[in-house]
Parts: C-alpha cells; structure tokens; sequence
C-alpha cells in the first residue's frame, strides 16, 4: 500500500520544499519510488486541472481518500484579529483546510521551523503560529492535546530550511513503522541529536579559543561574531548541506534556526558576551569550569594557529 | 461582477511558487477581464524594523527560498553603500557566480517542473506532440523533469562550496563576502559547472552555447530547429514546436513594457565582456516596445489603490514607503495583498524577456516586434543559461589564479541615512530600500520581480502586466483554462515574495468587511 502524503503551504517562503529538490542518494524522486510514497499534491510539482484538485481537497476532508502523512511547510497564519484571512485559498482561510486535514491525517510533519515553532513568519505581526508550538511553548494552531490518527503529536523538523535529509530520513521511519524518539520540542532524536558544532571544521580554532571578529578569517566565530553552533541541535556539519559544506564551514556563524527560539531578536552577527565570554553556554556547562578550561586553551594555543596558517 | 452573458471564475494557480489566484471573467470562449490576487500575506518587510542592519541579509533571504541569494544580494547591496564601501574584485565574482548559478537553476526548474507539465494538460490530447510531452514532463515521472532534478542540484553544489548552503545562507556582507575558497573548492566547483554545461548544451539546447548565439531573428530560429536532429528534438527545439503548433506565441500579449534594474557589478580587473558595455553584465533599463531608455530609479513607484493596504494618494516611491494592511482580504474595489509598483506611472513586466529588450538582444527584439507573448518569455527564460556559462567560467578560472584579489574589504560601520540595492533576480527586477536611524533599522522596503508582474490595478484602473496580458485569451474550455495558466506561469511567478508584511509590533488597525 503506498503512504499517500499531501504538502501543504502556508506561510512560508518555499525554502523547505527547495532543500527538499536538493536530496541526493536518494534524490527526491527517486525516494517517494523506492519509499512507495505517493504524493497526492505538493503546490510546487502536482498538475492538476482545477476540477480534479478541488474534488482531491474535497475527498481528502471527507475522509473517503486516506491521508496518511500531512507535510505542512510555513506557519500557520490567524490574522488578522483570529479571521487567517491574510492566508486564503479560495477565499476561505487556509488555516481551516490545515485543521480539516490535520483531523485526517495519521501522521502530522511541521516541515521548517516556521511550522514547527512560528519561526521567521511568527516575527510579524500576522498571527502566525506553529502546528503545535508558539516558540517555546506548547500549543500553537492545533493546541497542545493534538495528536494525529496514530496517537502522536506533530513532529517537528525543524530547520530554516530543514535539511532534505531529515526530511526523507523521517519520512522512510514511518513508512517502515519506526516511530523515532521526539525530544522535548517534538524533534525527532536521530536528527536532532547532536549539535551544529559538531563537525565544524574550525574545531581547532573553537579548542584553542582563536576567536574572530570580523569577517573573512578562519577562526571561531562562537564568542564574537554571533556563531549559536555550539548551543544548537541539527546535523548541518554531520550531514553537510547540498553534500558539500556548511555555513560555519565557510565563515558564517550559525544562527540558531532549528531552536523554537529563533529568530532571536538579538544581533545575528554578534555575541552577546560577560568579561568576554559567550552569555550562553553549551548545554550543562559551568560558567566557572568553562572560564578556566577557555583562559588555559587560550595559553596553549599553537603559533600557526594564531596566525591562521591551519586551513579550514 | 459577473455580468449576465459572461462568467466569472475563479482559478487558483499553483506552480507559482506560494498562493496565486487569478479571477477572470469570460464571455465567449474569451478572457474579457482578470483580476490577480495575491492571497497570502506575511508580514516580512517590518520584522526588520527596530533591527541592526545586518540582520537583513539573513532575515530577508527568507522572503524566498527559490531566490534567497538575490535577496541577500540585494541586501549587501543596500549596505554596502550604508557602509561607503567597494567590494574587492574576488568578492564581487563569488557574488555574481553565486547569483548567476541561483538564475540558471531556477529557469531550468522553472522551464521543466512549473511551466512545462502544463503540456501534458488534457486540453492538449490531440496536440500531435502531446504524448511526447508526457514522457518528458509529466508530474514526478517525466524523464526531462527526473533529469532537471538530478542536473540542476549537482550545480546549486557550487553555491554551498561558495557560500556555506543553498539555500539560506547569508554569505555576502557588506564590503564582499565571508568566505574565502581556495583553488581546490573552485576548481571543484569548475568540475560542477562543465557539468551542467554539457547538459544543457546536450539536452536543452542540443547545439553549443556558440551556434546559439548565432541565431539572431525568428527565421534564424525557425531555420535552427529544422537544422539537425539534436537541435530539433532538444528541449528548446521541442518547446518551439509545441508552442507554435499550441499558438502560444499569439497569446500572453500584455503592456508591451520591459523593465531591468541591471545586475551583476563588474569586477575591475576581468576579461569578462558584458554584451553591452557598462558596469554590470546584465544591462539596466527600461523600454516601452521595443524603444529602450535609460534607467531612472527614482521613477519608481508603489501604489495601494486596489490592495488592502491602508491608502495613500498616487504613488509613492519605496523610501516613503509604508506597509499598513487595512482590510480583512474581502473582495470588492480592494483584491489583492500586492502592492502596484509602476514605473514612470506605466506597469511594467521584468523577468528575462526584459533583460533581453533591453539589452536589444536581436532575436528576442525581432519576436516581440508585435508585442510580447507566452513564447518569447519563456524561450528567453530557457536560453538565458546560455548567457551566463561562460562568464561563470571565466569568473571561477580567475578567483582560482587570483591570489592577491580579496573577497572582503574589511569591516566598516553602517552610517545612518537611507541606501538601496537594486539588480535582477531571476524573475526579474528586485528592489530593497533601507533607512537607518541610530544604528537599527527604521524602515524597509521591497519590491519584488513577481510584485511588478503580479500587480493589481493601480490608482488610475490600469491593470498591471499579467491582468492585461490574460484580457483577449480564447479559453478552449472554461473548466480548464489552461491558456491563463500558461501566460501566467510565463512570467515565472514567485507569490511567497511578492506580498509586504506588517508593522512589528503595533496594532493592525480595523478590519473594513
């Protein structure tokens, strides 16, 4: 039986769904064949004559088609004032199609952080939420007691965009029945495990404290150029982005995009710092260890790295 | 609306990158008038108020995911002059490969996964190259779609070697770039580009990028197609069969005007030869037919007539901008969450049949002497590729060789006062207008490609590009209009750009119902 899926846009700026066409072994089309997805309608890719679409939309919230997995790429938008009537389609609110679907669907998927969590849309003033989160706090459009016809919440893939492998990596779980661990914003562990930080190939430069401060060198950007790799869960420089590189790789800092916090309203490109010291710290650390173990790294650091001979 | 011997129907158009409805009303079998209504509305140009001025380059990359670079582009544009500084040569070539890859992906992925699969439209049924079309279009199984994917990835490879990841990564900073490639992440990206090269002389052009340019009218085209096997049945070849045989280049008509902003600064030192002399390689300008003007920015308008933004008299230009949406998105006299950008008061499309006009390219001048139509826009935006190789190219071999040329001019401060960055995006001309007030962001405005294209009527009841260019179509069958959908999609909409965004922070104000 293949997994019927439907992708639904709201507020959103396509960014996911063109990560998405970036997937590589598998490629795109090639994993919905091998996976025996079959997407019933994604906005950027279905032809449809307007008869068929509509008579899909209709038998998908009849019920009389099976929806197995709803993707839903941007935030919900509510505005203005609770009517969503800044996100139509067919001059009915799109927000009431998500909650119609969402109703049918066995498995619910934020695709970005704007779905997950609010992200970039939720910045404005258009009322925009996640599916299941408000930034940090449970609830968002569907409410906190949501959970899709297989007895789960929505799951969270976070990312602005979200990386095409997690995407793909999620989607072949519940097609094979492997229903990943979500940590506590709804992520699932396999993906979200592990930090930005992780892999970033100025590790030696972040070990030895070489810290920049402007653009263009091969140093850390953690304490003064705004890098929140260390304090941020997702794979870019584990599983690379478009196969090739990641933004820290290249000498832009990190900006926190799979957190429900972001975006922060803090200065990108700088860290916010006490004596110095980044103001966060990486998860479970001490301020006090972590000022003696920098201030001794800093006292070891090697020549050629503090002349920036060390490729990166 | 509707009047008693005409219908009104109401066509959602998807393909179009975001949320487009176009309502048209047809009496006849023909389009007799059209209203384009961007449906969804975000709020993106006023989260950046109240923010440093950097925060725009990754902040506004998430007005598009399809062309996130040229935001950012824009952007460093804007602060670049904010800052007074000048991009050193080998950050203003990683810009322009970076930018010139992010266009050519995006026309071929426009050309074969949004415009094309509408050829396999059962309107087409006895069209005789209507089974063919299937087997290279179709949704998710068409062998050149399947092709498109695996080519065109394999070149965005070159932005993320460049620039970190594509897409969303805020590589360009004012002065250059962040990144600092080293010979073997060009040459990679080398490897990359002949690549995709290859493809696309083999399979979308069927000949090299120098026998197409020697095609310089429509004859010249039509003699090109029937000229060898690979030339006729290569997607260009194929497409003009199908779209003469279809009558495509009898439909789409519109206004008749072009507007580019220019795009692509040129390095000082290159041997990179823009085709028409000046200081960016792809030339700015402005035409009504074929009569082609220097650009004026300052000519630059926005109107909120018939949006649901709060109004303001005539027009205004982006830095007196404002974006206060007033109504609840209910239909009457206001329709759509666009603004109506005009030039000199005139709407204008953008796009690649605008770069073309006004650079006075010869084959496209010669196709739109009678007016524009669905195949000039979309035979420029299939061969514009061509263009861009070979100073891609170019551009990558010098990074590589140049090993005193900087990508970064330093760190410089951004100095109050208002700044803008105009060039070309792949649908066309983009704008980012920026004021800065005591080190924060007080204003900012955008104008996008598909803002121009999509526009509603303006003050004066004049419809904007795409409205005008539907008004006239023959509809072979009102439950199915596919003739609208492809004018439509000729001008490669991008709907998640084209509408503004909201005051952070303040209340909207009444909803008028």
């Amino acid at each position: 039986m293949p997994l019927t899926l439907l992708w639904m846009q709201c507020g959103a700026c396509s960014g996911d769904s063109m990560s998405l066409l970036n997937a590589d072994s598998p490629g795109l089309l090639e994993a919905f064949g091998n996976l025996g997805v079959e997407v019933l309608w994604h906005p950027s890719l279905s032809a449809y004559t307007p008869a068929d679409r509509r008579r899909l939309f209709a038998d998908l919230q009849s019920g009389s088609r099976q929806l197995d997995v709803l993707c839903v790429e941007g935030a919900v938008i509510r505005g203005p004032s609770g009517t969503g009537m800044y996100d139509t389609v067919e001059q009915r609110p799109k927000k009431d199609l998500v909650s119609a679907l969402a109703r049918r669907a066995r498995f619910v998927v934020a695709i970005g952080t704007c779905a997950s969590f609010g992200g970039i849309a939720a910045a404005g003033d258009v009322e925009a939420t996640g599916l299941q989160f408000h930034k940090e706090e449970k609830g968002g459009f569907l409410g906190r007691d949501f959970l899709s016809r297989s007895g789960l919440p929505v799951i969270n893939l976070a990312g602005c965009a979200v990386h095409c492998d997690v995407v793909i990596g999620a989607l072949t779980a519940l097609k094979n029945g492997i229903v990943p661990d979500l940590d506590a914003y709804q992520r699932p562990v396999p993906w979200y495990g592990c930090t930005v930080h992780q892999g970033c190939t100025r590790n030696e430069y972040h070990e030895y404290r070489v810290e920049e401060k402007d653009f263009g060198e091969r140093g850390c950007l953690f304490f003064n150029m705004g890098c929140q790799g260390p304090l941020t869960l997702g794979s870019c420089n584990r599983q690379l982005w478009n196969g090739r590189s990641s933004k820290t790789r290249v000498g832009v800092p990190c900006h926190g995009c799979t957190t429900p916090a972001f975006p922060r309203p803090y200065p990108f490109f700088q860290t916010r710092n006490i004596e110095g010291i980044p103001l966060d710290l990486p998860d479970g650390v001490k301020r006090a260890h972590y000022m003696v173990y920098k201030g001794m790294a800093a006292v070891a650091t090697p020549q050629r790295l503090k002349d920036r001979k060390t490729g990166v | 609306m509707a009047s008693a011997s005409s219908t009104r129907i109401d066509l959602p158009i998807n393909r179009g990158e975001g949320d487009l409805e176009l309502r048209i009303e047809m009496k006849d079998g023909t389009v007799e008038d059209a209203w384009s209504v961007g449906t969804m509305y975000r709020g993106m140009e006023n989260i950046l108020v109240g923010r440093h001025p950097l925060d725009a380059l990754v902040i506004t990359m998430r007005v598009c995911g399809m062309c996130n670079v040229a935001h950012l582009y824009a952007a460093a544009l804007a602060l670049d002059a904010a800052c007074a500084v000048k991009v050193p040569d080998n950050g203003q070539r990683l810009r322009n490969v970076t930018l010139m890859v992010e266009h050519a992906q995006s026309d071929i992925r426009h050309a074969f996964l949004l415009f094309a699969p509408d050829f396999v439209n059962p309107v087409y049924r006895s069209h005789p190259l209507f089974e063919e079309a299937g087997r290279r279009y179709q949704a998710f199984q068409g062998s050149t779609a399947i092709e498109t994917l695996q080519e065109t990835k394999k070149a965005i490879e070159i932005i993320a070697i460049l620039g970190g990841q594509w897409p969303h990564s805020a590589f360009m900073v004012p002065g250059g770039v962040a990144s600092n490639p080293g010979p073997g992440d060009l040459l990679q990206c080398l490897h990359n580009l002949t690549r995709f090269r290859q493809w696309y002389e083999r399979r979308v052009l069927g000949c090299t990028i120098g026998r197409w340019r020697e095609v310089r009218s429509a004859s010249d085209l039509d003699a090109w197609v029937e000229e060898n096997e690979s030339q006729r049945e290569g997607e260009v070849g194929f497409f003009v069969r199908f779209a003469r045989a279809a009558g495509l280049d009898r439909i789409g008509r519109g206004h008749g005007n072009y507007l580019s902003f220019g795009s692509l600064d040129m390095p000082e030192t290159t041997s990179v030869v823009p085709p028409r002399r000046g200081t960016t390689f792809v030339a700015s300008g402005f035409a009504r037919g074929t009569t082609v003007e220097p650009l004026d920015p300052a000519q630059v308008t926005e109107q909120v007539a018939h949006s649901w933004f709060r109004e303001y008299e005539g027009g205004r230009h982006p830095f007196e901008g404002e974006t206060r949406p007033y109504a609840s998105g209910e239909e009457g006299a206001r329709y759509s969450w666009a603004k109506a950008p005009r030039y000199r008061g005139l709407p204008t499309e953008t796009g690649p049949l605008a770069e073309r006009v006004v650079e006075r390219d010869p084959l496209f001048t010669d196709l739109v002497r009678n007016g524009p139509s669905v195949f000039a826009r979309q035979l420029a935006r299939l061969t514009r590729p061509a263009t861009f190789f070979p100073a891609i190219e170019t551009w990558l071999g010098e990074m590589a060789r140049e090993k005193e040329s900087r990508y970064y001019a330093g760190q410089a401060e951004v100095k109050s006062g208002r700044a803008c960055g105009m060039l070309q995006a792949a649908r066309g001309a983009l704008g980012h207008w920026v004021e800065i007030q005591d080190g924060r962001i007080s204003r900012y405005q955008i104008i996008t490609p598909t803002t121009w294209n999509a526009s509603p009527r303006d003050s004066q009841g004049v419809r904007g590009p795409w409205e005008e260019s539907v008004v006239g179509t023959p509809v072979r069958d009102p439950e199915n209009p596919v003739e609208v959908a492809h004018i439509v999609r000729s001008h490669d909409p991008c709907m998640v750009c084209c509408v503004h965004t909201l005051q952070g922070g303040r209340a909207v104000g009444k909803l008028v119902l």
